[in-house]
């Protein structure tokens, strides 16, 4: 019997919700076709619908008085492992990933959430293809990029592949002969490398790598003019 | 022979899966390690002894789905062993020298590595992209 009120046109929405679920599945694009309230209107439906509730990320917020808890809670996913009900079994790497893109599609403040979203959905639907047995996407890495994401939301859209260890590995090109390249380590450290042009001498490049944490890998970086290439 | 250095003139296809590939561009993460690596397979192109290099294209394509799924938009990427042996030697802080070495099997007589890399190597992955002389579709 369809949902009263928040029933969608065409079915796609279940579809999700399905591949979701079932995470055996390849997963699925969430865009709904023309509904500017679609995301919205697809979290409305995994919410009442009981038997799906487990699709909503299991969130615990800490009892404080912060505003924004929300880096909070990413350290808090783990929390979830040292648990041991037929329930945390589920809870294997693969939902982490689903619930981590989820998270990204539906973060308001990430500009290009919705392209960042799909991208990572085809990534894990490719190495999944290419080798079943594969995990698809990392899950630390995945929370290691989404952390950076959550750092600094209004990044331009990066070009975006696997590593052969199914690492996030995140590339800005603005032009020619220039390159930032993030690989985002499950450890929550990253590696960098940056090739520009050296400003003095054209025909030569000025190459850059190294290793940091997360959180401040754009200070590091931002020395070498990084930054007006990979923010909007 | 296994253990052979290629020819510094000759060249070797990398097969790109679809993973390391974005918008149609082949990324850097196609020529890194994983763990367990201990080399970057590669095919030997001039071993195929094929007259040009759409023949060649052809018996690679032949070739890797006897080893690994390969969707229809994964690539080939072709580059010249000098070029990437030179280019990583002069351009890597350490001065890296790689060695490119024929290692055939039954299923395939002419697969060829890319050895000396570590698989955190990003910046050496880069400059091997930068290399790419040439991309083909995986399948036809």
């Amino acid at each position: 019997m369809p949902e009263p009120g928040f029933d969608t046109h065409n079915g796609c929405a279940d579809a999700r919700i399905a591949s979701i679920v079932y995470g055996n599945k390849f997963l699925t694009y969430g865009s709904l076709g023309g509904d500017p309230y679609s995301e919205a209107l697809n979290l409305i439906n995994i919410l009442n619908k009981p038997s799906l509730t487990s699709v909503i990320p299991h969130i615990r917020f800490f009892q404080t008085p912060a505003v924004n808890q929300e880096s909070q809670e990413i350290s808090s996913w783990h929390w979830k492992k040292e648990l041991s009900t037929q329930e945390d079994l589920l809870y294997n790497e693969e939902d982490q990933v689903q619930e981590l893109i989820f998270r990204i599609r539906t973060s308001l403040n990430i500009t290009c959430r919705e392209s960042l979203a799909n991208r990572l959905v085809t990534l894990f639907n490719d190495a999944r293809e290419e080798d079943f047995n594969n995990v698809g996407i990392d899950a630390d890495s995945l929370r290691n990029f989404y952390k950076f994401l959550q750092l600094r939301p209004n990044l331009k859209f990066p070009a975006i592949s696997l590593t052969p260890d199914c690492n996030i590995y995140a590339s800005w090109r603005p032009k020619k002969n220039w390159v930032f390249s993030v690989h985002f380590i499950p450890t929550g450290d990253t590696r960098f490398v940056i090739f520009k042009p050296n400003d003095r001498h054209p025909e030569r490049q000025v190459r850059l790598s190294g290793i940091t944490t997360t959180d401040i890998l754009l200070e590091t970086v931002a020395p070498n003019g990084v930054l007006d290439w990979i923010l909007e | 022979m296994k253990g052979d250095h290629l020819p510094k003139q000759d060249h070797i296809a990398r097969l790109c899966l679809q993973k390391t590939i974005s918008d149609g561009q082949i990324q850097a993460t196609a020529f890194q390690l994983r763990k367990t690596d201990e080399y970057l397979s590669a095919n030997w192109v001039e071993f195929l002894n094929c007259s040009d290099r759409e023949r060649e294209i052809k018996v690679l394509r032949d070739i890797y789905p006897k080893k690994l799924t390969v969707k229809r938009t994964a690539k080939i990427a072709i580059l010249n062993v000098g070029e990437v042996i030179d280019k990583v030697k002069n351009e890597t802080p350490d001065g890296r020298t790689l060695r490119v070495l024929h290692n055939p099997n039954e299923v395939d007589p002419s697969h060829s590595g890319i050895y000396d890399l570590n698989q955190d190597d990003v910046v050496i992955s880069e400059l091997i992209l930068e290399a790419v002389r040439e991309t083909h579709p995986a399948r036809e």
